[in-house]
């Protein structure tokens, strides 16, 4: 893909051989490396590069402030937080209905056969939503922040940012139960991305 | 040749040459960057960093080149006027 890069040849039709001095109409003669010492080389003006001066569709010009939102919102840091705040709330909700379905919620362990009054109930369930939460929350951060690292890293964006990232994350919560479970976590987490990008794509 | 005249042909051929680096800039990073399986509007972040350094470094390319070519062309034109004066 050599002849994109070379972009000043077609426009200017200048080559390096025939630099000698050619009559023009007016009978001025041309010096090329005078003309191109001032086009390209190091006579040319530094001008603030404008795309809609070199050819785009005139569209209005984004203020710095509005740049600097625009970068904020698609960092990876940001998109993590989102992730963070998502599944602590999806977590939360997902561990109060597992509660609700469960027949052990406010069981006293020292006294198992009297039943729990609403308040010992309703702790517990708070304690399960709590738990759940945090637990999500704390997948949901992970999995987000190493998939926008690993895209920004390769440049694109396809399936496979989603699967390398699935395995590391179930890799680093499944490592602290020992190895095999961590390469166990991050098979099993990869799979499940990819099943999930699968039907997402 | 005039200094001056230089100058002012330089100027008048710099929009044009900046438009069609532009377009060809414009038309390479985008073959190269975003492949065509539009599922969504907007840019993803893989192709919005690819695209910034693919610009980047089309523009650094375009530098360098611009000055090894006028290099080259001083030294050819060194080269033309001996043989001329020789022959001359």
């Amino acid at each position: 893909m050599a002849a994109p890069a070379k972009s000043t040849d077609a426009s200017l039709s200048v080559t390096a051989g025939h630099s000698a001095n050619v009559s023009s109409a007016e009978n001025v003669s041309l010096q090329y490396s005078l003309i191109l010492d001032h086009l390209i080389g190091d006579k040319r003006q530094i001008k603030d590069l404008n795309p809609t001066v070199m050819g785009a569709l005139p569209s209005p010009q984004k203020t710095d402030e509005q740049k600097m939102i625009e970068r904020g919102m698609e960092s990876c840091a940001f998109k993590s937080l989102i992730a963070c705040v998502g599944g602590f709330v999806l977590g939360g909700a997902f561990g109060v209905f597992t509660a609700g379905i469960d027949a052990n919620v406010g069981l006293d362990p020292k006294d198992p056969l009297r039943t729990p009054t609403a308040r010992e109930v309703l702790k517990d369930m708070g304690q399960r939503g709590m738990s759940y939460a945090k637990n999500f929350a704390i997948v949901g951060a992970m999995f987000s922040c190493t998939e926008c690292l690993i895209e920004s890293h390769r440049g694109k964006s396809d399936w496979k940012n989603a699967v390398y990232s699935g395995c590391i994350t179930g890799g680093a919560i499944g490592f602290r139960a020992g190895l095999k479970a961590g390469v166990l976590g991050c098979g099993g987490f990869a799979a499940f991305s990819a099943a999930i990008e699968y039907y997402l794509r | 040749m005039d200094p001056m005249k230089a100058q002012q042909l330089a100027a008048e051929l710099e929009v044009e040459m900046m438009a069609d680096m532009y377009n060809r800039m414009t038309n390479a990073c985008h073959r190269k960057c975003v492949p065509p399986h539009y599922k969504e509007a907007e840019l993803s972040k893989g192709e919005a960093v690819c695209l910034d350094r693919c610009v980047a470094k089309y523009l650094d390319l375009h530098e360098r080149l611009g000055r090894k070519l006028t290099e080259l062309s001083v030294q050819d034109e060194e080269v033309m006027r001996k043989a001329a004066a020789g022959t001359g």
